[in-house]
C-alpha cells in the first residue's frame, strides 16, 4: 500500500506572535516551530495503518523553508518512511490552492491508495489545501475524521459533523482523508527512532504549481483589538443598582 | 564553533519536554509526598522512549546519541521532576557508563545491554560511612576466594538502591597497597546471596528517588565481575564520577529552569499595588539574574557534554558545569520560593519540592568544595 502524508510546519501556538512589517501575516523571527497538530494525527494514523497491515510504504511531503525538516524528522522518527521536501522559502504567501497544486503536481503519477492530510493548518487555517488535493487528482476526500477502521481494502471513518453528531462514511482506495482531533494520540518519536529518522532518505524538490496562479492575496493582518477589562461600580446598593441599571441602558441592548 | 542545537537534539527535547509534562509532571507532588518511586512511570516509560541507554552504541541496545542529548534528557525530566532526572542519570552516567568505558565484551553484553535497553536499573556504591568525598578511604574489603571475590562492609546513600538490579561496587582489593592502589570496582547483581539492602533514606528533597544502603556479608561475586583491572577502582571510580557530573549538571539546570519558569508565570499573574509584580524593576532584576545564570549554566553543561561526546578532556568542564550549575539551582529555587511569597513556602506550588531538590544536587557526586579541588588541582598541575 503506498500513502501519502501532507504535513506542515506551523509555529508553536504558544509563542509571542508579532505582525510582520507588510502587515500582511506574522513575523517568522524568534518562534518556535513544531509540527501541526492535525498533521501530528494524520501521521500517527498512517503509521498505525503501516502497523496493522505491514505491507505499506509512507511518504510524508512538506512545504516550505529549509527549516521545516526538522518537522519532517519527527514525520520520519515517528514512522514515516520517506520525506518529500518541496523547498519553498515563499510557501506562507502561497494561498491553498497553489499549495494543493504542488502537492498534486507531486502525488499524480504516484499512485498512492491513500492519502492523509490534517483538517487544517494551524496558522493559516483554511482547511482547504486537503480537499483541494483530491480535487485535483480526481480522488473522492473524506474530510475531519476522528476515526477510521481499515478491513482489507474496506475503509470505514467517522465524521465529525457539527453539534457533536457523526456520520459514518465507507470509502475504497484511493481516498484522501483530513483528520481531526480525537483520531487518535500521536505517539512520541522515540530516542532511537529520531536517530535512524535521519538515515531515512529525503528528497528535495523545487515548487512547481504547474502554472496556478496566486488569485487571493492577504489584505491585512492585525490582532483583535484589546477589549476593555472589568468595571467595579462603587457605592452603596441603591445607589448601585441605579448605576448599573443606567449602564445597561447606555452600553447594551439589554434594557432597550 | 557552532552554538545551534541539531535537528536531532531539538526533536528530542521536543519528545522528553512532551513526555515530562504530560506523563510525569502531574505525579510529581504526590510523588514527593508519599516517598513513591514509581518505577513504570519513571524508568520503564524511559527504557519505552529509548533513553535508558541514549549514549551507547546501538550494538549495545542504545540510542547511539551523544552527550548532549543525554544533558537535555536529564534537564527536561527533571524540570518537573528531580527525582525521575537524578534516577536516569545515575542509572546512565554511574552504572551503565563504567561497564562501557571499563567492561570486557563478555560484561558489556551480559550486563549493559539489558541496561541500556531498561530491561534492568542501575546503581553506583561508593561512599561510605568513612569514605564520602575521600574515595580512597574505603572500608568495604573484596577478598579473593579462588574463583571469587568476597565482599564485606556496606555502603550508604545510594541512589537507586533496592530497585536496581545491577551494582557498580567499590571495595578494597588489596588491604597492603597505597590508598588509592588498592581498590577496585566490581559488578555485582541483586539477589546474590550475601547482598542486602539497609535503611532507606528518609531525605529533604528527591524523595521519590530511593537511597538506600548496600550491605556485603560474605558476598561472593564470580572473578568475572570484576570490573576493569584489579587495584584500578580508583581510577573506574572518577573517569565515572566525570561523567557523572553532567548527569547531575543537567539535572541541577532542569531544576532551575522549572523553577524559574513557574516564577516567571506567577510574577506575571500575581497583583499587587494594582500591577503584576514582574513590573516593578526589583523584581524583573532577579528574574533577569535568575535567567542569565541559567543560561550560563546550560552553556557549561553542553560545552562539557560536547567535549565527552568529541573524546576531549571534560573532568575539568564536567567539574566547573555541575559546581556552578548546582548552585545555581540553589540560588534560583530559593528565589523562586521568594518571589511566590507565602504561596511559595506551601507545599501548593512546585517551587516549594524544586528548592528541597536542588540542594542535594551540590552535594552528591562530589560536593562543590570537591569540585573546587578538581578545579583548582587542574588549573595548578
Amino acid at each position: 500500500m503506498n500513502i501519502l502524508i501532507c504535513i506542515k510546519q506551523v509555529p508553536d501556538m504558544e509563542s509571542k506572535f508579532k505582525i510582520n512589517g507588510e502587515g500582511t501575516w506574522y513575523d517568522r523571527a524568534d518562534l518556535a516551530w513544531r509540527m501541526n497538530e492535525y498533521d501530528e494525527y494524520a501521521v500517527e494514523q498512517a503509521v498505525r495503518l503501516k502497523e496493522q497491515v505491514k505491507d505499506a510504504d509512507l511518504t510524508v511531503l512538506c512545504i516550505g523553508p529549509d527549516q521545516v525538516t526538522e518537522t519532517m524528522k519527527k514525520a520520519l522518527a515517528m514512522g514515516c518512511d520517506r520525506g518529500v521536501h518541496i523547498a519553498d522559502a515563499d510557501s506562507a504567501k502561497r494561498e491553498p490552492v497553489e499549495i494543493a497544486a504542488m502537492i498534486a503536481g507531486f502525488a499524480k503519477e504516484k499512485n498512492f491508495d491513500m492519502i492523509f492530510t490534517g483538517m487544517q493548518s494551524q496558522d493559516r487555517g483554511s482547511a482547504q489545501v486537503g480537499v483541494m488535493v483530491a480535487e485535483l487528482l480526481g480522488i473522492p476526500a473524506v474530510t475531519t475524521i476522528v476515526d477510521f477502521v481499515y478491513d482489507n481494502g474496506a475503509i470505514q471513518v467517522k465524521r465529525e459533523l457539527e453539534g457533536g453528531s457523526k456520520a459514518v462514511v465507507t470509502a475504497t482506495t484511493p481516498v484522501l482523508l483530513t483528520c481531526q482531533l480525537g483520531l487518535n494520540t500521536p505517539r512520541y518519536p522515540t530516542l532511537p527512532n529520531i536517530m535512524k529518522a535521519k538515515k531515512k532518505e529525503l528528497l528535495t524538490m523545487a515548487p512547481d504549481t504547474g502554472g496556478t496562479g496566486s488569485r487571493q492575496e492577504i489584505a491585512s493582518c492585525s490582532f483583535p483589538e484589546k477589549k476593555g477589562g472589568g468595571l467595579v461600580l462603587e457605592g452603596d446598593v441603591a445607589e448601585l443598582a441605579d448605576k448599573l441599571i443606567q449602564l445597561l441602558k447606555e452600553k447594551t441592548t439589554v434594557l432597550a | 564553533m557552532q552554538f545551534e542545537l541539531t535537528e536531532e537534539q531539538n526533536l528530542i527535547r521536543d519528545m522528553v519536554r512532551s513526555f515530562a509534562e504530560t506523563e510525569v509532571a502531574p505525579s510529581a507532588t504526590e510523588r514527593d509526598e508519599t516517598e513513591h518511586f514509581d518505577r513504570a512511570l519513571m524508568f520503564d516509560r524511559l527504557a519505552e522512549l529509548g533513553l535508558t541507554g541514549i549514549v551507547f552504541p546501538e550494538e549495545y541496545g542504545g540510542a547511539g546519541a551523544d552527550y548532549i542529548s543525554y544533558a537535555i534528557a536529564v534537564e527536561e525530566l527533571s524540570r518537573v521532576c528531580g527525582s525521575t532526572g537524578v534516577t536516569l542519570s545515575a542509572h546512565l552516567s554511574l552504572c551503565a557508563n563504567p561497564i562501557y568505558m571499563f567492561g570486557t565484551e563478555a560484561q558489556k553484553q551480559k550486563f549493559l545491554v539489558p541496561l541500556a535497553k531498561g530491561e534492568k536499573i542501575g546503581a553506583f556504591g561508593l561512599t561510605e560511612p568513612s569514605a564520602g568525598s575521600d574515595a580512597g578511604g574505603t572500608r568495604t574489603t573484596a577478598t579473593r576466594d579462588g574463583n571469587d571475590w568476597i565482599l564485606n562492609g556496606s555502603k550508604i546513600f545510594i541512589t537507586n538502591a533496592g530497585e536496581a538490579e545491577i551494582y557498580v561496587v567499590l571495595a578494597r582489593s588489596d588491604k597492603g597497597a597505597e590508598k588509592h592502589r588498592g581498590i577496585s570496582a566490581f559488578i555485582v547483581e541483586k539477589g546474590t546471596p550475601g547482598f542486602s539492602f539497609g535503611k532507606k533514606e528518609k531525605k529533604m528533597g528527591i524523595r521519590s528517588s530511593p537511597t538506600m544502603e548496600l550491605v556485603f556479608e560474605n558476598c561472593r561475586i564470580p572473578v568475572d565481575n570484576l570490573l576493569g583491572q584489579e587495584g584500578q577502582g580508583f581510577k573506574v571510580a572518577m573517569k565515572t564520577l566525570d561523567g557523572g557530573r553532567i548527569g547531575i549538571a543537567a539535572q541541577a539546570l532542569g531544576i532551575a529552569q522549572g523553577a524559574f519558569d513557574a516564577a516567571l508565570a506567577y510574577t506575571k499573574e500575581r497583583e499587587q499595588f494594582n500591577k503584576p509584580i514582574a513590573s516593578f524593576q526589583g523584581v524583573s532584576f532577579q528574574l533577569a539574574d535568575m535567567a542569565t545564570q541559567i543560561e550560563a549554566a546550560r552553556l557549561l553543561i553542553y560545552n562539557a557534554a560536547y567535549r565527552a561526546s568529541a573524546g576531549l578532556s571534560y573532568s575539568q568542564e564536567s567539574a566547573m558545569a555541575k559546581l556552578f550549575a548546582s548552585e545555581t539551582a540553589m540560588r534560583v529555587t530559593t528565589q523562586a520560593v521568594q518571589l511566590h511569597g507565602g504561596y511559595g513556602y506551601t507545599r501548593e506550588f512546585p517551587v516549594e519540592r524544586m528548592m528541597r531538590d536542588a540542594k542535594i544536587t551540590e552535594i552528591y557526586e562530589g560536593t562543590s568544595e570537591v569540585q573546587r579541588v578538581v578545579i583548582g588541582a587542574g588549573l595548578t598541575k
